[in-house]
């Protein structure tokens, strides 16, 4: 077997001779510090992919082949004002202006948004969310992943976000306020992300071979520690049929596997979710809101299944934490349908050893 | 003087209706309640009985940040009568995101709990120092300071911020309350803090029950 054939093989229940190390990526700083260390080379310290490899993991799950579903054109980067000391608000390709600091990495504080009504939707988003041919995976590039056949690795379609975008473009508090003062506007936008994503996923579609892709995957970051930042019942009744409408299409394409990244506590959106064809929540936040996959399993059974849920803080602790994690995993991964991963980045903290030693023991162990 | 008047009020909060607050503040004065009444057992009372149910989740997120927009509508129309009767606020809270970290959500919606709740919030913004929390301390005389942190790596920096408070002399001045996504009571306990709540709600809660001891 392959790591695909082992990865779909475990998301399908059915047996496989072990299991693929996946991972989620590195901060930038955590690479850099691995660099300083002698671990990598400068070439590898730029990339998560080498990188990982190094460390022992074979894949990442989330990269795959996006098709293009955000501003097109993305508005031109503009320094708006200096602050010193290499801070500066600066308007994003989102139109958002943001806080930008020198060597600062992490997410950027958000300061004021263009998307706020009516008039600065028609004027600035709406014509940047039109459909055209060029949004979907360029036809050289499907003939690419289709000369590969089936690859080391699942091969993955990255279709973006229903509300995550334009939550970045209005901000939470945005989001709320428009849903509050123009119920109208609020339905439309989520309508018009919807229906782009739609047509573009259509058009991509009809020029691949059927099963092309492995598994599809969505981004959403629509949630917190405690609950989600929308109003389930509102975001399944608005965002509910575009998912239903998507995913079907998917499964009419050979696409069955249907991932999802939404941070935070997601257990009052998950049932939107697996009620409209997404069946495999990535990642599984144990560390923030100690989430696990047993529970939802018992709730919804098998039709959902889970890439995530590795607990990464133990990369900054030794051998013996890294040992009572993968016991930790062990009955989650002897329920099936899942496959461990740290959930998100691995951070700075993590030492080298912990995480080479990380995938040396899964793969005896799982 | 009908008391409606204050449970529409707390409705209208409740329901994020802006303009309703505006309306109903205006009928209360006019029909001469006054503007402890008014802010007290209309707006607090709705903002309290929507922490409530957002601790419950049966409210979300967006309704409380349009509560809140509602109850700021109110008090802003109230400020001037209230300076007039001398209504004090139940306590001072500092409140920021500690050094390193700019995220702001969580922060916010905290901050809006604990206005709702009655207190004057002084809030410091984001990526905030040790020393800037200190110098707040020594000018607002706060009875509480509250720091959030969002990632892994900046949680640290409320230990900073402790021991910097520590280092003024002024750590015995003030409860310290934390939150954030990766922060539990275990690490509240470990570091001094005095409390640690997982929600906005809850920590207006343990707010009042902190200036109250």
């Amino acid at each position: 077997m392959n790591n695909r054939e082992r990865a779909m093989a475990a998301l399908h229940y059915e047996p496989y001779d072990h299991l693929p190390v996946v991972h989620f990526g590195y901060w930038e700083e955590t690479r850099q510090k691995f660099l300083e260390e002698g671990h990598i080379t400068a070439e590898e310290a730029r990339s998560d992919r080498l990188t990982a490899l190094r460390q022992g993991f074979d894949f990442e799950w989330s990269a795959g082949s996006g098709i293009n579903t955000g501003l097109r054109p993305g508005f031109a980067r503009e320094v708006i004002k200096d602050l010193g000391n290499g801070a500066r608000h600066v308007r994003n390709g989102d139109g958002v202006v943001v806080l930008e600091r020198e060597g600062a990495t992490s997410i950027q504080q958000e300061i004021a948004h263009l998307l706020v009504d009516r008039s600065s939707w028609e004027a600035h988003y709406k014509p940047r969310l039109q459909f055209s041919a060029e949004r979907g995976i360029s036809q050289t590039h499907i003939d690419a992943l289709a000369a590969k056949e089936k690859g080391e690795h699942p091969t993955g379609i990255f279709i973006g976000s229903l509300y995550g975008k334009f939550r970045d473009w209005a901000g939470v508090t945005g989001t709320s306020y428009i849903y509050a003062d123009d119920e109208d506007l609020y339905a439309e936008i989520l309508n018009t992300l919807g229906e782009l994503h739609y047509q573009v996923l259509e058009e991509t579609l009809r020029r691949c071979p059927k099963g092309l892709f492995d598994f599809a995957h969505f981004w959403e970051d629509i949630c917190f520690k405690t609950g989600p930042l929308v109003i389930p019942s509102v975001f399944e009744e608005l965002v509910g049929p575009h998912y239903k409408r998507l995913t079907d299409l998917l499964r009419a394409h050979g696409t069955t596997i249907v991932s999802l990244d939404c941070d935070g506590c997601i257990d009052s959106l998950l049932p939107v979710w697996l009620q409209n064809g997404v069946n495999t929540m990535f990642p599984i936040e144990v560390g923030t809101w100690e989430a696990e996959i047993a529970p939802w399993r018992a709730k919804y059974g098998r039709e959902l299944r889970g890439v995530g849920g590795m607990n990464k803080n133990v990369f900054a602790l030794d051998f013996d934490a890294v040992d009572a994690e993968i016991e930790r995993l062990r009955p989650l991964v002897a329920l099936g349908g899942y496959i461990p991963c740290p959930d998100h980045r691995i951070p700075p903290t993590a030492k080298w050893e912990n995480v080479v030693y990380y995938c040396k023991r899964m793969r005896e162990v799982f | 003087m009908s008391t409606e008047i204050l449970a529409n009020l707390s409705l209208a909060v409740q329901k994020g209706r802006a303009k309703d607050v505006e309306a109903l503040i205006a009928q209360g004065l006019a029909e001469d309640f006054t503007a402890q009444q008014l802010l007290e057992d209309g707006l607090l009372t709705g903002m309290n009985l929507l922490g409530v149910r957002f601790k419950n989740n049966e409210v979300f997120v967006p309704e409380v940040l349009i509560a809140a927009r509602a109850l700021n509508k109110g008090t802003l129309l109230l400020k001037t009568q209230l300076v007039e009767e001398g209504v004090k606020p139940i306590g001072t809270v500092v409140i920021g995101t500690v050094q390193g970290d700019l995220h702001d959500i969580g922060k916010n919606l905290v901050r809006m709990m604990l206005e709702g709740s009655g207190f004057q919030v002084i809030d410091l913004g984001v990526d905030v120092a040790p020393e800037t929390f200190v110098e707040a301390v020594r000018e607002h005389k706060p009875q509480i300071v509250a720091l959030s942190a969002l990632l892994t790596t900046t949680m640290g920096s409320q230990r900073g911020v402790i021991e910097a408070l520590e280092g003024a002399g002024l750590r015995g001045t003030v409860k310290v309350m934390i939150g954030g996504a990766p922060i539990t009571e275990a690490y509240a306990n470990e570091i001094g803090a005095d409390a640690y709540t997982a929600d906005a709600a809850s920590a207006a809660q343990m707010a009042k029950s902190l200036v109250a001891a």
